[in-house]
């Protein structure tokens, strides 16, 4: 046991000061644990058939090619996550993580790999507002929110007034939650971003539709112990997918040409 | 049947209607529920996708539910042993635990098994064992199925400590008068005299907390582990049909809490008529 990992650390070693083609490091099949949701589609989710795929698992799987990695993955739910990682039980997390500096005092994160936009889903038959301002100006109209995410945040400080204690902003533990109390007219706005907006859409048969232009602008990156050895490959790799097209044809793949929810 | 001190109550109460003598008909009424919900996903595309995945749940649920409840039985009984114990020392122990487990949510001590005290542990046990020259711990041994497993078992085990407690009390003194007159020891006349009538006392509410174990184990879906409740949270998420997500999932919970509460139903009518012949 001891001896293997000598001669895994030394052949670490060796490679180091080698290269792949694109200089990009060459970690020697390094055995790497991703954790994930598969909660958030269409970065990670299950698809019809109980698979596990989405965005974000075709570009680790490009990364590791690159980096020379064995990845595996394991689950946690969100809120397990980050003290997860920061406690080290896994090398890297992913699923859709805003680069924050709060969060930052917990885990390192990578480059952002991908900028989110939020979009207002509403019921179809909603009248009394049709864009941010508007919604805001109604003291009557509510929206939900999960505390401490994204769609949260720019509710709080781009829809509302800044007030984090805002009454109409209604808390629920889960996003699918949050729509469930849309539709049943305890809330009339969930912010979600474009892809899982369109999603809920077209499964609703007419029951939800999207309203004004797209809020907020989000950039998420994975998410690693404090100090990982990890972060700088990873992020000369992201830079290489940035560079060649790669991000470009999973975002054409997974944002554009794949259907969710059907 | 009207008469002085049997007036029907609130709801038209009356003792005539011991639990068990009418014919049931919720039995009925719930198998016709079933199999509609059972056709549905016999028939309906999007229902037999959701059941197909979330089949892989049941094993994690079961694993979780039958292993730790094992755990807090085990657990259990030694408290409840603690607690009738000659040493005062040790019966405050066993009160002490009782009490503060069974005051705590299990959500709470599920997050706070999973990253308070299992990070503090292998710290612990790291700085006890690292002038020895073992290999130090890391944290991810533990997986987040182990740690809710134990969260679970902590949990249950104090309850589990009054249901034991109980049906040790319950055995009549005499009794053991009798065995120790007989010159049992002590492990002879646990075996032999107290547990087999303590069992008998203790089989109902034993059961009812089994049921309850499998439902209660849909909380280590709040730490991830891939449970029924944590693969449909993730179902829905990717498939926004949260109305026939969750009916296949409280369907499969169901199927395994009724099956359960006859069976042990079934248990308890066999001892009691053993235990009058």
């Amino acid at each position: 046991m001891k001896l293997t990992a000598a001669l895994a650390g030394l052949t670490f070693a060796l490679s180091a000061t080698l290269a792949t083609a694109e200089g990009l490091p060459d970690l020697a099949g390094r055995e790497v644990v991703v954790v994930t949701e598969n909660a958030y589609p269409p970065l990670q989710f299950l698809d019809a058939s109980g698979a596990a795929v989405g965005w974000e698992y075709d570009a680790v799987a490009e990364i590791a090619k690159r980096l020379n990695l064995v990845v595996s993955y394991q689950n946690s739910s969100w809120d397990a996550m980050i003290p997860a990682v920061s406690g080290g039980q896994y090398d890297m997390g992913m699923t859709g993580i805003t680069i924050r500096d709060d969060r930052k005092e917990q885990v390192d994160f990578s480059d952002p790999y991908m900028r989110s936009e939020m979009v207002m889903l509403v019921r179809g038959d909603e009248s009394r507002f049709s864009d941010a301002a508007s919604f805001a100006a109604n003291a009557d109209l509510l929206m939900a929110a999960q505390p401490g995410t994204t769609p949260f945040y720019v509710g709080v400080y781009e829809v509302l007034d800044g007030n984090e204690a805002n009454p109409r902003i209604k808390m629920f533990e889960t996003f699918g939650a949050g729509v469930e109390a849309l539709k049943a007219g305890d809330v009339d706005l969930v912010l979600t971003d474009g892809t899982a907006g369109a999603g809920y859409v077209a499964a609703s048969n007419g029951g939800l539709k999207i309203v004004g232009d797209k809020l907020g602008a989000e950039d998420f990156g994975f998410i690693f112990p404090k100090g990982s050895d990890l972060v700088a490959p990873i992020n000369a790799a992201i830079a290489a997918l940035k560079a060649d097209g790669t991000i470009e044809a999973l975002n054409q793949k997974w944002f554009l040409d794949y259907k969710m929810g059907q | 049947m009207a008469g002085p001190g049997n007036e029907p109550g609130p709801f038209g109460m009356t003792r005539a209607h011991p639990p068990g003598s009418d014919f049931p008909w919720w039995l009925g009424l719930l198998a016709a529920l079933g199999v509609w919900l059972f056709y549905q996903v016999w028939a309906s595309a999007i229902y037999a996708q959701v059941m197909a995945t979330l089949a892989k749940g049941i094993w994690i649920t079961l694993l979780v539910t039958v292993l730790a409840f094992a755990l807090a039985c085990g657990l259990g009984l030694g408290l409840a042993l603690a607690s009738q114990s000659r040493l005062l020392v040790v019966r405050q122990m066993a009160r002490f635990y009782v009490e503060v487990v069974r005051g705590v949510p299990i959500i709470v001590l599920l997050l706070y098994v999973a990253f308070a005290a299992t990070p503090a542990l292998v710290e612990a046990w790291n700085w006890l064992t690292g002038p020895f020259g073992l290999e130090p711990m890391r944290g991810r041994d533990f997986s987040l199925l182990v740690r809710a497993i134990i969260a679970l078992t902590i949990a249950y085990s104090a309850f589990l400590a009054e249901v034991f407690r109980a049906g040790l009390v319950s055995v009549d003194a005499g009794q053991i008068e009798a065995a120790e007159a007989l010159g049992l020891n002590g492990w002879q006349r646990f075996r032999h005299i107290v547990f087999p009538q303590a069992f008998r006392t203790i089989l109902p509410p034993l059961g009812n907390d089994f049921v309850a174990m499998v439902k209660d184990s849909s909380l280590v879906s709040v730490l991830g582990v891939a449970d029924i409740t944590q693969l449909g949270k993730v179902t829905a998420a990717g498939n926004f049909r949260y109305f026939e997500t969750y009916n296949v999932v409280a369907l499969i919970y169901l199927t395994m809490t009724i099956t359960l509460s006859l069976g042990l139903r079934r248990l308890e009518a066999r001892l009691r008529a053993k235990g009058k012949r």
